[in-house]
């Protein structure tokens, strides 16, 4: 409990520390009742575990928590809500979502031709229930992936892994439309030569992206970027490499310098990074990269446990095969990832088993049959850590894992979601999941067997039932990739937009 | 290095958590172990016997600070006693060199640099055409220089992919070629396809799947609106501003004088130290000259040698990719030392078909031309895998293979590969022949490769900044 306690002022320091100097945080006034309530949240949330001392905890001045506790009073309403991918820093929606933004790929020839952010909506009490009601296209086909939003969840920072662009949505001014409001070109060249910026992932105040290549070579060896959440760059902490492990332990045969995704889990004061590959395979034709015996040497084998407060690494482990997407549990009891390796299709657990700072990586369970090279991509966490949802891209199957015993995953349900899937997203209570199809513009599969959808399904724990689905090919949209959540109530507000006396003047460039 | 015993025990059920076992096993012929699962439908773990020597060749060296090979080094990936050795971007420093000292002084070995009349060498000029050749925003997305391709740490070639990716990930044909040398080619390209080095630049300049700039005019607008070349046209071309021919020429400066010799082969033969190549070298020269044949078309002179006859000959690759049956499945490489069989149906489902090549055909539309490609310098080939037109050889051992059984007369179905050249006969050279024809190779790396390496990263790459 005492270690419990330490651990949760640090994160309060933290919070404070990398808070300076950002936008003023907005005044909120709110009950006792909804302090204690929303510091019991916020404890849920960063995985401080219940028991711990919560009169010493809930007695820092308020303006110090003031951050934290304006994001989980509106976590506290009925407000909650959002998949369990993202960041503990960030408010979490228990109830219906309104909105998912899918970060869509341009395809040549289709449509207009280039990215965009495309907001569906998804509540079914409204008109438009499964429909689209707006795109915002950026310029370019830039090889849309990934996105996240900021702590305070106002803005959706979305990469492009070939232009190296990130955009910046505003999403709470008008949810029901993701848009641009400002867009950093210069990543490669503030980062000092960082390519193919992947995550956005959120700490407190800041956005902390992880890259894939560098402009050197167009390899694997690459580096996370810390930015504010006003998209001012701060620093580039580089993957540690054998020539440089920056005082990392490397305890197997690799430090390949590879990155991929990350994730915070601050009750142990970590971050965990992944390996893929660089430029030259990623944007390669799926086909061409399998024959090409030179590029399928170039995949990471490795995954880094880095200092969360220091952003310096501490432990280099071994994950041959090409470790992807990185979800940690929820439980404050759980303090443990998991990730999944792309080419080699096992479920691996990272935990730290003799609670004394070295982390291990176990290959816990294979995926599907490793021999067909199924290809795991994107995995989902259920909020209660008893499964473990493992999309395989190349059968187009979503697998659900019961991961109550962590150290041996068992398959419990599969479903063939189309001829291709990659993404999920899981609304917080587990009963929704969406799924997308597209897993790079050049991997994708080609001519009949290229689906791109958006679907929708309800999951009862037993079976799963399609809700609705929408074709973006038929929608002349793109190719469909990654899903973020969004919600009226996030904000204060209702269907029935307000209008933001002073949205984002401070964001627009 | 050694591989460990014990690292091979451990990793092992690193890969394999608890659904396979290892009854299976199969012992293959020869010195790697081969496990196996359920009749090549399951993964293959190779691993190297306790004690195995890791492969010497390719394995990057370091002179002088600087890396010689990939900073990501992959030597030895096929199995699992593979260890990384990365080094930091962040060490990719370097010191300008003076480059234009050749052209007064060639290097041993190689004969005085040709120099266009319309563009005498000078240091503004490379330096000018350096700047070019590192700068990504010469690309329509910003994403590509010629540098991308042309990795200098990596022979200036690619080691990381067989055929060159470009711009969006678009496919290429062919394996992006070293630029060591080319001062001394009158024709450019694997198809001898240009005429000069001032003209080369806009073939990939404007290529799709290169660099993808759309127009001439495109790519001379987009210079004049990068403040940091401001003058530098006009300084090196008294006044002259950026236009099509400057352009070229900058360009051509800076890639001219990329020349490499003073090798160990040339102290050896041109200045006759004894010692400074091995027995095994010399012995390896011999079947070079002799028996091997080869120095037919990789020609040695008598005061120098550029190890290229210049034309371009069908040896029977680009026949056997065109005309070729593909296997139904193939072996892949997905983890270090950790193989699978990919059926070819799978990967057709994620793959555009692959583009046809017909070599120097597509220039002259002549059909004896066909499956011609010119013959590449051998200056510098162990910086320069992985090898051939289509990069498909990833060592040398494998190149000398493909000829000493005699390139390929017909397809499996009796098509007749009509244009073979017939100084492609079968050989006959045994294992130790082979491996003394590497150990000559080996000996023809130039004397300036960490000098020109260090100049090259000493230039900033450009990217697109906001700080005018």
């Amino acid at each position: 409990m005492k270690a419990h306690h330490l651990k949760a002022k640090n994160i309060i320091e933290f919070g404070l520390n990398f808070n300076t100097g950002r936008e003023k945080q907005p005044y909120v006034t709110i009950s006792t009742k909804q302090y204690k309530l929303s510091v019991l949240v916020l404890m849920r949330i960063v995985n401080l575990g219940d028991d711990m001392n919560i009169k010493k905890f809930i007695s820092k001045p308020l303006k110090v928590l003031a951050p934290f506790v304006a994001a989980s009073v509106m976590a506290t309403n009925p407000v909650m809500a959002d998949e369990t991918c993202m960041s503990p820093y960030m408010v979490k929606i228990v109830g219906q979502e309104d909105f998912v933004y899918v970060w869509t790929l341009g395809v040549e020839g289709l449509g207009d031709g280039q990215d965009k952010m495309v907001t569906v909506d998804v509540n079914p009490k409204s008109d438009n229930y499964g429909k689209v009601i707006a795109s915002e296209s950026v310029g370019g086909r830039n090889e849309a992936h990934h996105s996240g939003f900021t702590d305070d969840r106002k803005y959706l920072w979305a990469g492009g892994l070939d232009s190296n662009k990130i955009f910046i949505f505003d999403v709470h001014t008008d949810p029901a439309k993701a848009t641009l409001v400002k867009t950093i070109d210069d990543f490669v060249s503030k980062s000092g030569g960082v390519v193919g910026p992947h995550t956005t992932y959120a700490l407190p105040g800041r956005m902390i992206i992880t890259g894939l290549s560098n402009n050197q070579d167009h390899g694997g060896r690459t580096a996370l970027v810390e930015y504010t959440n006003g998209g001012e760059y701060i620093d580039t902490y580089w993957m540690p490499t054998d020539d440089n492990l920056q005082g990392a332990h490397k305890g197997g045969q690799f430090a390949d310098g590879y990155g991929y995704d990350v994730r915070a889990l601050p009750s142990k004061n970590v971050m965990l990074t992944s390996s893929f590959t660089g430029w030259s395979n990623y944007m390669m034709d799926f086909g061409a990269m399998l024959g090409d015996a030179e590029a399928m040497k170039r995949f990471g084998n490795t995954m880094v446990i880095w200092d969360l407060h220091t952003r310096k690494p501490k432990q280099v482990l071994d994950v041959p095969g090409a470790p992807l997407e990185v979800r940690c549990a929820w439980k404050p009891e759980n303090q443990y990832c998991f990730s999944t390796t792309a080419l080699t299709s096992q479920i691996v657990l990272l935990h730290d088993n003799d609670n004394d700072g070295m982390w291990q990586a176990d290959n816990v369970s294979d995926i599907a049959n490793p021999a067909d090279i199924p290809l795991p991509v994107d995995i989902s966490i259920q909020s209660d850590d008893a499964l473990l949802w493992v999309n395989t891209f190349l059968d187009g199957m979503t697998r659900a894992y019961d991961i109550t015993d962590p150290h041996a995953p068992k398959e419990v349900y599969s479903k063939k979601i189309g001829n291709q899937v990659n993404m999920v997203s899981s609304s917080w209570d587990g009963k929704r999941l969406y799924y997308t199809t597209s897993l790079l513009g050049n991997w994708d599969k080609k001519a009949q067997d290229n689906d791109q959808f958006i679907k929708l399904y309800h999951w009862d724990g037993k079976e799963m039932t399609e809700q609705f689905v929408i074709d973006f090919h038929a929608e002349k949209l793109g190719r469909a990739h990654q899903m973020r959540f969004g919600a009226y109530s996030l904000y204060g507000k209702t269907a029935k937009v307000e209008q933001a006396k002073n949205p984002i003047v401070a964001m627009s460039k | 290095m050694k591989y460990s015993s014990l690292k091979v025990s451990l990793l092992i059920p690193f890969f394999f958590y608890s659904n396979y076992g290892f009854s299976e096993e199969i012992t293959a012929q020869g010195a790697d172990k081969v496990r196996d699962f359920y009749n090549e439908e399951h993964f293959i773990i190779e691993e190297p016997e306790a004690g195995e020597q890791s492969p010497a060749s390719g394995k990057p060296q370091t002179i002088n600070g600087v890396r010689i090979g990939p900073g990501d080094d992959k030597t030895g990936y096929e199995t699992t006693g593979y260890t990384t050795n990365s080094v930091a971007i962040t060490a990719r420093q370097g010191i300008k060199a003076d480059l234009i000292r050749v052209v007064e002084n060639p290097p041993l070995g190689l004969p005085k640099i040709p120099v266009p009349v319309d563009n005498p060498l000078t240091a503004e000029k490379i330096n000018l055409g350096r700047k070019l050749f590192f700068d990504r925003r010469l690309s329509l997305n910003d994403t590509f220089s010629c540098a991308m391709c042309h990795v200098p740490e990596q022979g200036f070639t690619s080691h990381e992919v067989e055929k060159a990716v470009g711009l969006e990930g678009r496919s290429n044909r062919r394996n992006s070629p070293s630029i060591y040398n080319t001062a001394y080619l009158e024709r450019l390209f694997h198809d001898n396809r240009e005429t000069s080095l001032e003209n080369q630049i806009w073939g990939p300049l404007l290529s799709k799947n290169e660099m993808a700039m759309t127009s001439f005019g495109h790519v001379l607008q987009k210079l004049s609106t990068l403040k940091d070349y401001d003058g530098l046209f006009e300084a090196a071309f008294d006044g002259e501003g950026a236009n099509i021919l400057t352009l070229g020429k900058a360009f051509a400066s800076y890639q001219r004088v990329l020349v490499s010799g003073n090798s160990a082969f040339d102290r050896w033969y041109f200045a006759n130290e004894e010692n400074a190549i091995s027995d095994q070298a010399k012995r390896g020269f011999e079947l070079f000259r002799g028996k091997g044949q080869c120095i037919s078309c990789h020609s040695v002179g008598e005061k120098t040698a550029l190890f290229t006859d210049k034309l371009a000959h069908n040896t029977g690759l680009g026949f056997k990719r065109s005309m070729g049956k593909k296997p139904e499945k193939e072996r892949m490489l997905i983890a270090p030392g950790t193989y699978a069989y990919v059926k070819k149906s799978k990967k057709d489902l994620v793959g555009h078909p692959e583009m046809a090549d017909v070599g120097v055909y597509e220039v002259t539309q002549n059909p004896d031309d066909r499956w011609k490609y010119r013959t590449p310098t051998l200056r510098n080939v162990i910086l320069t895998a992985p090898y051939m037109h289509d990069g498909s050889m990833p060592d040398l051992k494998e190149v000398i293979a493909f000829y000493n059984q005699g390139g390929m007369l017909k397809n499996e179905s009796g098509f007749p590969n009509v244009t073979q050249s017939p100084l492609i006969q079968p050989l006959g050279l045994t294992e130790n022949e082979i491996n003394d024809l590497i150990a000559f190779m080996e000996t023809l790396t130039g004397d300036n490769i960490a000098e020109v390496i260090s100049d090259a990263f000493s230039t900033p790459v450009g990217d697109t900044t906001n700080e005018h």
